[in-house]
């Protein structure tokens, strides 16, 4: 079935089985590999992406269920025309925030969301109040990042970053 | 030409004299722009040309296989082939096996043992064919249940426990048991295999790849020099990648039946049931000690499991035989062997669940005699190893229990449990002693010195443990070389053979091969120079000797030199009894109307050595106490009481712990230098993080709520039923 | 996963007739839907894609009602429910985790009506509505059992309809891994009577905890429930929780949602 997805600005066509997941699509059609299969059942977060700005997991959907949409991957998170690291990413390797790396690709995207997301105001499980007005609590951080499985567990560093990069952000 | 070295003795420690500063500092991991960017790239990533795609097929009983309905498969969209071949594996090998495990695929010697690979011109196509393919097995179950067998071994004994036990002031006979683990890294077990006339090279996501290429070769019936496997990134280990995985023979197989590269990658599901298991223990401890609370003799005994044909028994008293004091012992397992999925290490085997059932009776006996937590377990610290008389090359669980209890405020504790409560949540702290065996393999590593840097190369592998950024400043330091200036290349068995990584060995034993290649450069830079190696100063790409200072390129006068180490272990890892130690403190909430426990905040204060570098090694540990927060709280691998087979084998099912149940963690190190480890004076961390920090918690849980749970992991409906 | 076609129709009429063919199935967020395929569990011809139909997008307060499209996700009922019905915000923003949250629908929820999913105990506690394309469903005749619902083949919920109470809560006590709640209560507090949904916790999937409605219409306290008891009896039992775990946790989650409703 033909599918026009929009991967990090660049456009691509592709004519895929109905199958083919947005994950497989990434990884194995368009050589994408930075988005991590490590369950392909929406249970670990490994394959985390951004949709319109969205976290969603990449191996819960279809391509063919994306088409015209923009997608962003790890390979896009890098800022500036020189591709230099995120705020999100010098953090991440300043405060250790990954030992083996496989889950990291999904963890930076969905910080980068989630970052997003706070900045909107959106409520979560762990939120004591709907009024709007979050701060980056251990509770708070952690529950918004509990999508993100670490078996590697490197939760403090990838908390630690996360505080670092927002703080970053916050003083832009 | 190789520098050699047999570790039969103490080593000096020639990195305090070295001037770079770059060993022991928190350096980033030189891979880290390549994991942030998702450049770094994994087994079953790059795919060649032509690549077909593998899926295996699992057997879904027990019994003689039957594939009912293989031509109709071979007959669907894409199919390219369906392979049931005996060289195929029954489970994955052993560490260290350096041969292959069982193999075959006419009998399913467990529910879920691959009987099959399907392949197809697509990923999808391939799926759906594996899921197409009907297997029928026949037959009657192997015994599945540990108790219903009778168990293979012997505990060693020790003069007269059950003498000791009656005239004891303080006797316990605990029976602690624990579930079945699973390491679960986040990478799949996964291998693109390609075929080269009669050579075979393998992309794969294995742990030691110097055994794995014999493995594969053994297999595969061929010589291992035609057996070439890159892993040059792996995306978490944990011993479930030690040996050769099923994955990687069936690609091996079917690329070479094709002609065409193939990639097989399990599914989750799959590398639960086909990679080993931490087995399940049933831990009877014993504990005999005066009014003081010293202990007289103490038994640990444990039943484990395993399937037939396999050598590995979980070493759960490993740490048992030179923990504590107490002339009367008998220690070790016992092994059932049961038709369950195969058994193997998981990230501290022996330790992980030995030390922590061992500790959590320390706890128990603390409570029987009154003492102190802490002052108990220091009573007991032995001055030579219990069981061999052995000394130890040193010995730092007194010095751990001190820097943590100051730090964690452990003498504001009340002794009590039940003696807080924040609305419904009872709050307590709990400590645990930590013990991990030192281990020494053999490694080589060869470094290539240019004007422009150092190449390190060798086999060994980066699971995440930090082998990147430890052999960069190994070399680095011991050349005098900026990090940016050497380059570490690994997981490639073209290279030297390393260590590989398990057991906690890989940063001693390959960091001292890296360091001996350096040693072996050092001395022709010393030749060059005409001056003894020792007097050689290298710092910032600079030589000095007496008060010459040249510049390194130019000592090097246009050549390019190599420098070769190779270490085994000798009579150091013989004549002394080798350990790091630690001290874990946890406070934790216990709800008194669900049962649910939630960890407050962790402590660990770790001796291992010389620190290599600090950051990664921190990381290391966060890993290992986050780990046993769930194996305490929450993981537990559940098998058929019919077939033995595996019920929760998902990440839906299986629950490791996540960012929401971890609380902020306090890692710190001891200052040591252990001469007999060998010239790095460093020992093995990997492991020791997770060895007791699930005791920590449960204590913890003791003296919060009252409720002792014995039966892991304290699941919310245990602990209300003790709490009601 | 076996073949399927795919088809993303523009308007309701489109999507309705294209779930005519036969094992022609509704596609929402796939959160369930694709790992259900991925397993090989549904076998269905065609996908019909929802995600493109206006008429199934749009939360609002309708007078004393709020109205909520079926393809609505998680998140945004979450945020867009914030100051009208503090309860369901709550629960929506506790499904799964934030990424499912993106993707997953009311509507695509309530049509698989997995026993252990949570919107069904604010539809059961309302006593709400669903709309299909075809009629108008209540609560009580919707839900049939575990996986089962009173939706005829072919039909699909263009929104669902709730009273809006003057306090309601949800509190789950989840199932760490999955996040699905070993137990999930919803409370809706209405002038002349309270609403009690309970899920998953029953064999039968949801249901209203009636002596629990009953007890605290004439005192809605946290102390009105404490003389009632749940049996055990009919309640799921596995590896995450015994029957009488759950039955036990039923009145904690019920106290808790009481005391917290707002």
């Amino acid at each position: 079935m033909q599918t026009t997805l929009s991967i990090n600005g660049t456009e691509h066509r592709l004519d895929l089985d109905t199958r083919v997941t947005l994950l497989d699509a990434l990884r194995d059609h368009l050589g994408l590999c930075g988005s991590k299969k490590g369950c392909d059942h929406g249970q670990c977060g490994a394959c985390t992406v951004l949709v319109g700005g969205r976290r969603i997991n990449a191996c819960l959907t279809l391509a063919v269920m994306h088409d015209g949409d923009e997608i962003t991957t790890v390979e896009g998170l890098a800022e500036g025309a020189d591709g230099g690291l995120s705020p999100l990413q010098r953090a991440f390797i300043t405060h250790d925030g990954f030992q083996c790396g496989y889950c990291t690709p999904g963890q930076l995207c969905s910080a980068t969301g989630m970052l997003g997301e706070l900045a909107e105001g959106w409520p979560s499980h762990a939120s004591a109040d709907l009024d709007g007005n979050y701060e980056l609590s251990q509770e708070e951080l952690s529950e918004r990042m509990s999508g993100n499985i670490c078996r590697c567990s490197c939760y403090p560093g990838i908390n630690a970053a996360i505080r670092d990069a927002a703080g970053a952000e916050g003083r832009k | 030409m190789s520098l050699d070295l047999k570790l039969d003795g103490r080593s000096e420690d020639r990195f305090g004299t070295m001037a770079q500063g770059l060993l022991g500092t928190p350096a980033d991991r030189p891979e880290g722009v390549l994991k942030v960017t998702g450049a770094a790239t994994y087994a079953a990533e790059n795919l060649p040309e032509n690549c077909a795609f593998g899926m295996l097929v699992r057997a879904p009983g027990q019994g003689k296989v039957t594939a009912v309905n293989a031509d109709e498969v071979r007959a669907m969209p894409g199919v390219l082939a369906v392979i049931r071949d005996e060289r195929m594996i029954r489970n994955a090998a052993q560490g260290t096996a350096n041969e292959a495990p069982v193999q075959g695929v006419d009998h399913a010697e467990y529910v879920g043992q691959p009987v099959a690979v399907v392949v197809a011109e697509s990923f999808e196509q391939a799926r759906h064919a594996a899921q197409s393919l009907k297997i029928t097995t026949e037959g009657s179950p192997g015994p599945v249940d540990p108790d219903a067998v009778e168990p293979e071994g012997e505990p060693t004994r020790t003069g007269d426990l059950d003498s000791a036990m009656k005239d004891a002031v303080h006797a316990l006979d605990l029976t602690y048991t624990t579930p079945s683990h699973s390491s679960t890294p986040m990478e799949p077990h996964a291998a693109i295999a390609e075929w080269d006339g009669d050579r075979v090279s393998v992309r794969a996501s294995l742990q030691m790849l110097k055994y794995n290429r014999n493995e594969l070769a053994d297999c595969l019936g061929i010589s291992a020099e035609n057996v070439r496997i890159q892993s040059p990134f792996v995306g978490g280990g944990f011993g479930s990648k030690l040996g050769i995985t099923a994955e990687a023979v069936s690609a091996a197989i079917a690329a070479r039946e094709l002609g065409r590269p193939v990639r097989v990658v399990q599914h989750r599901r799959q590398a639960f049931e086909t990679v080993t298991r931490r087995s399940e223990t049933t831990q009877r401890i014993r504990l005999a000690a005066d009014a003081e609370g010293r202990l007289s003799g103490l038994g640990h005994e444990a039943l484990v499991s395993n399937l037939p044909g396999e050598t590995f028994a979980e070493p759960v008293t490993q740490a048992s035989a030179f923990a504590y004091a107490g002339a009367h012992r008998v220690i070790g397992e016992r092994l059932a062997r049961l038709h369950r999925p195969a058994a193997g290490s998981v990230r501290a085997p022996g330790e992980a669940v030995g030390v922590t059932a061992f500790e959590c009776a320390m706890d128990e006996l603390a409570v029987k005699t009154g003492l102190d937590p802490v002052e108990l377990r220091r009573r007991n610290i032995p001055d030579k190893d219990p069981s061999s008389g052995k000394p130890f090359s040193s010995h730092m669980l007194a010095a751990a229990l001190d820097d943590g209890a100051g730090r964690f405020g452990w003498s504001d504790r009340a002794p009590e449990p039940r003696s807080r409560r924040e609305g419904e949540w009872w709050i307590g702290s709990g400590m645990a002693a930590a013990f991990r065996v030192n281990i020494m393999m053999e490694a080589e590593a060869r470094i290539d010195l240019t004007p422009d840097g150092a190449v390190v190369e060798t086999d060994m592998t980066d699971l995440g443990t930090g082998t990147y950024a430890i052999l960069t400043q190994i070399a680095g330091e011991a050349l005098g070389l900026p990090a940016e200036s050497v380059t570490v290349r690994l997981g490639d068995t073209d290279f030297p053979p390393g260590s590989g990584s398990g057991g906690s060995w890989g940063s001693a034993t390959t960091g001292n091969a890296v360091w001996l290649a350096a040693l072996d450069l050092r001395r022709q830079i010393a030749a060059r120079l005409d001056c003894d190696e020792a007097e050689l100063t290298l710092r910032d790409g600079q030589a000095t000797c007496g008060n010459v200072t040249r510049a390194l390129a130019e000592v090097l006068g246009g050549d390019d030199l190599r420098g070769h180490g190779h270490i085994t272990a000798g009579d150091a890892f013989e004549d002394v009894v080798q350990s790091t130690f630690g001290a874990h403190f946890a406070e934790v909430a216990v709800s008194d109307v669900t049962g649910e426990v939630r960890v407050r905040r962790m402590l660990g204060s770790f001796a291992a050595g010389r620190i290599l570098n600090e950051k990664t090694a921190r990381s290391q540990c966060h890993g290992g106490m986050t780990w046993g927060i769930g194996m305490a709280l929450t993981e537990e691998l559940t098998h058929d009481r019919r077939d033995g087979h595996m019920v929760n084998r998902d990440l839906a099912e299986y629950h490791v712990a996540v960012n929401a149940d971890v609380p902020p963690l306090e890692v710190h190190f001891l200052e040591e230098l252990d001469p007999w480890s060998g010239p790095m004076q460093s020992k093995g961390l990997g492991e020791l993080g997770i060895c007791g920090a699930g005791a920590a918690v449960l204590n913890a849980v003791y003296h919060a709520c009252g409720v002792r749970i014995r039966d892991m992991p304290a699941t919310p409906d245990k602990v209300l039923a003790g709490l009601e | 996963m076996y073949a399927f076609e795919f088809e993303r129709p523009g308007s309701l009429d489109a999507a309705v007739k294209a779930l005519q063919e036969e094992d022609a199935q509704a596609l929402g967020g796939g959160q369930t839907l694709i790992p259900t395929l991925k397993q090989r569990l549904a076998m269905p011809s065609k996908l019909v894609s929802l995600k493109g139909i206006a008429e199934l997008q749009g939360i609002a307060q309708e007078g004393d009602v709020l109205k909520v499209g079926g393809g609505s996700t998680h998140g945004a009922v979450a945020r867009e429910t914030k100051g009208i019905f503090a309860g369901l915000s709550l629960m929506a923003s506790k499904i799964g985790d934030p990424a499912v949250r993106n993707r997953g629908t009311m509507g695509g929820s309530l049509a698989n009506n997995d026993p252990a999913a949570c919107y069904p105990a604010a539809l059961m506690a309302t006593r709400g509505t669903v709309v299909t394309n075809t009629r108008e469903i209540a609560a009580e005749e919707y839900f049939q059992g575990l996986f089962t619902t009173a939706l005829e083949e072919g039909e699909i919920i263009t929104s669902i309809r709730f009273p809006l109470p003057e306090k309601s809560n949800y509190q789950k006590f989840e199932q760490p891994a999955s996040r699905f709640p070993l137990v999930g209560v919803f409370v809706a507090k209405y002038g002349d009577r309270v609403g009690v949904g309970v899920t998953g916790a029953s064999e039968d999937g949801v249901f209203a905890w009636k002596e629990a409605e009953e007890a605290l219409a004439g005192n809605f306290a946290p102390e009105a429930v404490d003389d009632l008891w749940v049996s055990a009896e009919g309640m799921m039992s596995d590896l995450h929780g015994t029957a009488e775990y759950r039955a036990h946790l039923v009145k904690v989650m019920t106290k808790r949602a009481v005391a917290a409703a707002e």
